[in-house]
């Protein structure tokens, strides 16, 4: 079996979407439907790539990522994020929370805005982990 | 002290009398002729002059002349012969103030004296009230005309037309700013025309009535209208007027009028600078909305090629659901924006509030379950059945009640028990009150102050962005009113004031029932 990759993402359409492109790269997906459940995976599964989606209930994209980043077992799983919002939004509100007294964290390796065609995802996907 | 100039030839006499009036007081000049005395008078005015009528040379009666024609004022007191009343007469006559009989006695000559002192006293004060009086006068009148002036400056410089009329309703005030509104010149209207000439009837007709009948009417509040101005322009105007009364006594009629133009088109550039912003603001919503839903179909395109190629019927058919409810949000986007933007008048039916909002409740229960939130109900059994739009109550409670759920959902607190409350409440003045409440994610300031901008969204693919702007159109369209209490991490209440009607007040309402 290849590479796991978790795909976090409230819209059942988008997971559906991100999973089947990784299912046809050879890629054994994973799901998790909200940041909450998405950190859970994370500690359990230990995955090679976290596709994340960053408007989500219950624990947003945007705090999930300053979790993983701090973490001092985690901060090295790899991040791509997929978002209605642009990187420059997300990246003015990660400014926010570290002026409010938060570690600084990294700017995210890998962005894509939605819509996002299946070859872009795939090339993502790949150039983060092979 | 009163100056006294005495004359007589007699130099016996003239020394004797001297002596004696000095002794009483006065300061004494005197003379021994006609014209030494006028000559003395000349070099210094006295207040009395005292001469004796029969002199040679020049008698007393030609010094009284003299002396009367230098001034006036003097008094002069003529000794007379013992019994010559004819010179006495005369005297009088050019203006003696007095006589007295030679041999001249004490107490005539003071009685003399003290009736020239008293006509010399009210004189003078006669002529220090004149003055005064002519001082008060000039002063009124500079203060009158100041007055005048300044009214007349405050008319003319009044942005509102000012038209004032006498009582037969011939103008007689017309200022610059009515000759902005009407184009017509002062010159040609003032005491030329008659308001009923200048002004449509509606705005005339209740003024000729209130200045001919009895009718006790004195002045008609502001009213929007329109006149046509000289070049026939029809000119927005708010208009209002006065009947001028003096003590009961009707005067004539002044009517202020205000020039709409401006503010009217103020107003239109306002609405169409409104409108271009929205569109702005559609056409970035509308975009993102449709990135949305374009990930959406293109996700379901790649799905179904994927089942295609691969002969994978599930793959297929779970493409085609992706892209159907693609199209599904597409419609919802465009029944929003519709809805947004067409204009909706309510329609107003019997209908049972508390009804509707048990409707609510009962279609968003199952969801409610799924995101562990508990719906609460407190309806006012005070309400009954009430004559109002329920399309607009059932849009407005539902946006309001998947609003709190969502804000449940996209709390972050952890082990909160989430509720969200529908509550109904009878309030004075035919409204009824519509509270939903949640305690879930709350709003910060920056979020509740976009709330009602159109496309804003905070939830990602769950919101078009038009939902409340959609429910605050069609509520203001009913003459409601939202209004949103939220704390971050707290909670949010939305609460909505619908007035309805009753049977009663909308006799013949086509649509009611």
């Amino acid at each position: 079996m290849g590479k796991r990759v978790l795909v976090v993402d409230d819209d059942p359409d988008v997971r559906l979407f991100n999973t089947t492109v990784l299912e046809e790269n050879g890629y054994e997906p994973l799901e998790a439907e909200n940041g909450e459940d998405g950190l859970q995976m994370i500690r359990a599964e230990q995955p090679d790539l976290v596709i994340l989606d960053v408007l989500m209930p219950r624990q947003s994209g945007i705090r999930l990522y300053r979790k993983l980043k701090t973490h001092a077992e985690l901060k090295n799983v790899k991040v791509l994020i997929v978002s209605g919002i642009t990187q420059k939004a997300f990246l003015r509100s990660q400014q926010a929370l570290t002026e409010f007294g938060g570690t600084p964290v990294p700017e995210p390796e890998f962005y894509l805005e939605k819509p996002v065609e299946a070859d872009v995802l795939a090339d993502h996907i790949k150039k983060a982990i092979g | 002290m009163t100056r006294i100039l005495l004359i007589d030839d007699e130099p016996d006499i003239l020394r004797v009398l001297c002596r004696s009036l000095e002794a009483d007081g006065y300061a004494v000049a005197c003379a021994r002729s006609g014209p030494e005395g006028i000559a003395a008078f000349e070099a210094q005015r006295a207040d009395i002059v005292i001469t004796d009528i029969k002199m040679p040379g020049m008698d007393g009666i030609e010094v009284l002349k003299h002396i009367k024609a230098r001034d006036p004022d003097s008094e002069v007191v003529i000794i007379t012969g013992h019994g010559d009343i004819d010179s006495a007469v005369e005297a009088l006559q050019f203006g003696a103030s007095d006589f007295i009989n030679k041999p001249v006695r004490d107490e005539a000559m003071s009685i003399a004296l003290k009736r020239a002192e008293d006509k010399i006293d009210i004189k003078r004060r006669l002529k220090e009230h004149t003055h005064d009086l002519e001082h008060k006068i000039e002063s009124a009148t500079r203060e009158l005309r100041r007055r005048s002036n300044f009214l007349g400056r405050v008319i003319r410089s009044s942005n509102d037309g000012i038209v004032a009329t006498d009582e037969h309703l011939g103008i007689v005030v017309f200022n610059p700013g009515a000759e902005n509104i009407f184009g017509y010149p002062q010159e040609d209207v003032v005491h030329k025309l008659r308001l009923p000439e200048l002004l449509p009837e509606n705005m005339t007709a209740s003024f000729l009535q209130a200045m001919t009948s009895a009718e006790d009417r004195k002045d008609w509040p502001w009213t929007e209208t329109e006149l046509v101005s000289r070049t026939g322009e029809r000119i927005p105007v708010r208009f209002s007027g006065s009947i001028l009364n003096e003590r009961g006594r009707k005067l004539g009629v002044v009517a202020f009028i205000q020039d709409l133009r401006e503010i009217k088109g103020l107003q239109l550039e306002l609405v169409r600078s409104e409108r271009l912003a929205a569109i702005g603001q559609t056409v970035a919503g509308l975009a993102h909305g449709i990135k949305n839903v374009l990930h959406g179909l293109k996700g379901g395109s790649y799905l179904v090629d994927v089942g295609i190629a691969k002969g994978d019927s599930q793959k297929l058919q779970k493409g085609w659901d992706m892209i159907k409810r693609s199209i599904d949000r597409t419609a919802n986007l465009v029944m929003d924006l519709l809805s947004y933007s067409k204009e909706r008048e309510p329609e107003y039916q019997e209908c049972a509030p508390n009804e509707i909002a048990a409707e609510v409740c009962d279609l968003v229960r199952e969801r409610a379950h799924q995101e562990r939130a508990e719906i609460v109900r407190e309806f006012d059994p005070a309400i009954g059945r009430v004559l109002m739009d329920p399309h607009t109550v059932h849009t407005a409670l539902l946006n309001f009640v998947s609003n709190a759920l969502d804000a449940c959902l996209f709390d972050e607190g952890t082990g909160k028990s989430w509720q969200v409350r529908v509550r109904t409440c009878a309030e004075p003045g035919q409204t009824i009150r519509f509270d939903v409440s949640d305690n879930g994610a709350g709003m910060s300031d920056e979020v509740q102050r976009k709330l009602f901008s159109s496309f804003f969204s905070t939830k990602g693919h769950r919101g078009t962005g038009l939902g409340l702007l959609v429910t605050r159109k069609l509520v203001e369209e009913h003459g409601g009113r939202i209004e949103v209490a939220s704390r971050l991490g707290e909670g949010t209440t939305f609460s909505m004031r619908l007035p309805y009607r009753t049977q009663a007040r909308t006799n013949g309402l086509p649509r009611a029932g």
